[in-house]
């Protein structure tokens, strides 16, 4: 019993890890360029499968093959982004937000389509991170995968944190994100750096994907999902948040697995989203308060 | 590219002999892109294989287009084909919710649709020209329950189903099954398609004191549920749904988190050891590098079906309506007959995993499960 707890805590804790990983990228475009980019969800998909298909490459006796492929795909998937600014917001950064979004939704569906169409509508399992086997702590038995997943995803946000609050390159990203104009005028590139928002977001992504990929398969028809979660993540942690993206990210994978394991799949669900109206109409900003005042 | 070739070669008209009468047009309108575009490319797969084989004496071309997953997609892709192509039959798509909205407007042409769609209202609808060449649920679920009760024993089964129409239709079906051996399920959960952790339910199935495990789920979230049931090790007998015979699902799961699953299916290509259907499964692998499922299976009789009507001297539309209507056919799967309403397959076989190959056995064969023979 405590240990059956302990699993479904950690397989929460490794989901919503993944799902904070998508969230990040989304809020970080939200906040470059003040609009919703809706192939994020398919950036992640694109993500699991560059890693399905990069480890293939590699020798079937890797002791950690993900860890291995995860430069690789951050690299993909940081240059997916850099097309996607290029394709889905270059030519249109002086168009209304609603012109980016519609773009973004363009550009996902050519996504999805195209990975049906080039790799295989069957879902497809990714590299493990680490080798199979339970690490036992005090008697309960905690699976490598899910662990490594957590730590993989907890470095990779430290690193954005690090990333955003500590470098040069973040301060730039925050200030031209707040004022562009202002951004502009004292020499901050700001296309560049919103090229480099996408390109961070879509690594981002990528990993998650990759995250994603072993123990819960990747199919090309992922990408809706994962943006919903992101979306709602966004939403229940402040429009624009970073980090309170990324915990309402984990807060809903906990408490969809919690409650679906005491009632039922459908009960979480519903009780997820009467939360969030609730959240709407009590606190339309967010639990952390909204950055980005332009929504789309 | 290797998968993309075939479908951009798809839209090309293709003449498939040169000799013998004018040759009759054929339409393939299924889901290839989507959340069936795995079961819909199977479909596309089995009536190509068909269609580029005629019978001595038979000359057919064909086009496809992809339905993708709305009905409006799929009907304007129905009006074109009627429009421009002049079909004498068309392997229609395995969804269901096309398959109704597509069904008035064939009817009204009188031009037969084929197909290996579940959903049971498609040929409850008083269309005449629906034909589905895969069991029903009634068939089926009728075969998944009796082998976990009659076989494995089972009192106590836990049933996961999807929230989709499959899924709710499937677990109607499989309940009303489990009632008739008075047996009834301990825990009955929805499953949305996008859900990755399923650990929850199969937690909630150990705690309800399960005895077995059943599985109407698409095949992603088939494969999840038996890879995360061998993690937490819930040491219950499976018997999945179709999507568990598919080699596309097995392939995402290791051998050893297969031992002791089971799936119902109308057919296993793989698994069989008849000569003709090893014949279909080499011709299979050879044209589209892929392993064939009983989808591909069942559009493939259907069409080898449509081809024999033609053979027989059925040259339009409603000839081969009556052909299929009234004739009894050999396939490789099974022998099809209609029951009156366009169902023409009746028989379902268990097929079971031994935790060693990822190829399964057949286990068990129900025939004329639905009194049609």
């Amino acid at each position: 019993m405590i240990e059956a707890a302990a699993q479904l805590a950690v397989n929460a804790v490794a989901l919503g890890a993944i799902y904070a990983l998508v969230a990040l990228g989304f809020v970080l475009v939200i906040g470059a360029v003040g609009a919703v980019n809706f192939a994020h969800g398919e950036l992640a998909m694109l993500g699991g499968m560059a890693a399905v298909g990069v480890a293939v490459l590699l020798p079937n006796d890797l002791p950690v093959p993900g860890l291995v492929v995860l430069p690789a795909v951050l690299a993909t998937m940081a240059l997916a982004g850099l097309l996607l600014a290029a394709v889905a917001y270059a030519p249109l950064r002086r168009a209304p937000p609603t012109s980016v979004f519609i773009a973004t939704i363009a550009v996902g569906l050519i996504i999805q389509h195209g990975v049906t169409a080039f790799i295989g509508p069957e879902p497809r399992i990714g590299p493990p991170l680490v080798g199979s086997g339970m690490l036992r702590i005090a008697g309960i038995g905690l699976a490598h995968q899910q662990l490594a997943t957590i730590a993989t995803a907890g470095v990779l946000i430290a690193g954005v944190h690090v990333l955003l609050q500590r470098t040069r390159f973040g301060r730039r990203l925050r200030a031209a994100a707040q004022d562009p104009e202002m951004a502009r005028s004292i020499g901050i590139p700001v296309p560049a750096t919103v090229a480099v928002s996408f390109a961070l977001a879509a690594a981002l992504a990528g990993a998650a994907g990759l995250l994603l990929s072993n123990q819960y398969l990747v199919t090309p028809t992922d990408g809706g999902m994962l943006m919903l979660k992101a979306y709602i993540a966004a939403v229940i942690g402040g429009w624009g948040r970073i980090w309170g993206a990324a915990i309402g990210a984990v807060a809903i994978a906990v408490f969809e697995t919690l409650v679906a394991a005491a009632t039922s799949y459908l009960v979480a669900e519903t009780l997820l989203y009467l939360g969030v109206l609730v959240l709407l109409a009590v606190r339309p900003q967010g639990l952390f308060g909204e950055a980005e005042g332009r929504r789309a | 590219m290797r998968r993309l070739l075939p479908i951009l070669s798809l839209s090309l008209l293709l003449p498939l002999s040169a000799h013998g009468a004018e040759p009759l047009a054929v339409s393939v309108l299924v889901p290839i892109t989507g959340f069936l575009a795995l079961e819909g490319t199977a479909q596309r797969n089995g009536a190509i294989l068909a269609l580029d084989n005629p019978p001595d004496g038979v000359s057919v071309t064909y086009q496809v287009a992809d339905t993708a997953t709305s009905p409006e997609v799929a009907v304007t892709a129905l009006q074109r084909a009627l429009d421009r192509e002049n079909p004498v039959a068309i392997a229609a798509p395995i969804f269901g919710t096309q398959m109704l909205a597509m069904a008035p407007l064939a009817a009204r042409a009188g031009v037969p649709l084929v197909t290996v769609s579940g959903t049971a209202s498609i040929t409850e609808q008083g269309h005449d020209v629906v034909f589905r060449f895969f069991p029903t649920d009634a068939v089926v679920k009728v075969a998944q329950a009796r082998y976990a009760v009659e076989e494995l024993g089972a009192r106590r089964p836990a049933l996961l189903y999807q929230t989709t129409a499959y899924g709710q239709s499937g677990r109607e079906h499989l309940v009303r099954a489990l009632k008739g051996l008075d047996v009834t399920p301990v825990l009955e959960e929805a499953i949305d398609p996008g859900l990755k952790d399923l650990v929850p339910a199969l937690e909630r199935a150990r705690a309800a004191g399960a005895d077995s495990l059943l599985l109407q789920l698409h095949s992603g979230p088939t494969a999840l549920a038996v890879r995360q049931a061998h993690g937490i090790g819930l040491g219950l007998p499976i018997v999945a749904g179709s999507a568990m015979h598919q080699p596309t699902t097995a392939a995402l799961v290791e051998p050893v988190q297969l031992e002791g699953v089971c799936a119902e299916t109308a057919s296993s290509p793989v698994s069989e050891g008849n000569t003709d259907v090893a014949a279909f499964t080499k011709a299979y692998r050879a044209r589209f590098a892929a392993e064939p499922d009983a989808f591909a299976l069942g559009q493939y009789d259907g069409m080898r079906m449509v081809l024999a009507a033609v053979a027989d001297g059925a040259r339009t539309p409603e000839a081969v309506r009556q052909w299929l209507a009234t004739r009894r056919h050999r396939g490789l799967a099974m022998a099809y007959v209609s029951d009156g309403s366009g169902n023409m397959a009746h028989d379902a076989v268990i097929v079971c995993y031994d935790g060693k190959v990822g190829v399964p056995a057949i286990m068990k064969r129900y025939d004329a499960v639905d009194g049609v023979k």
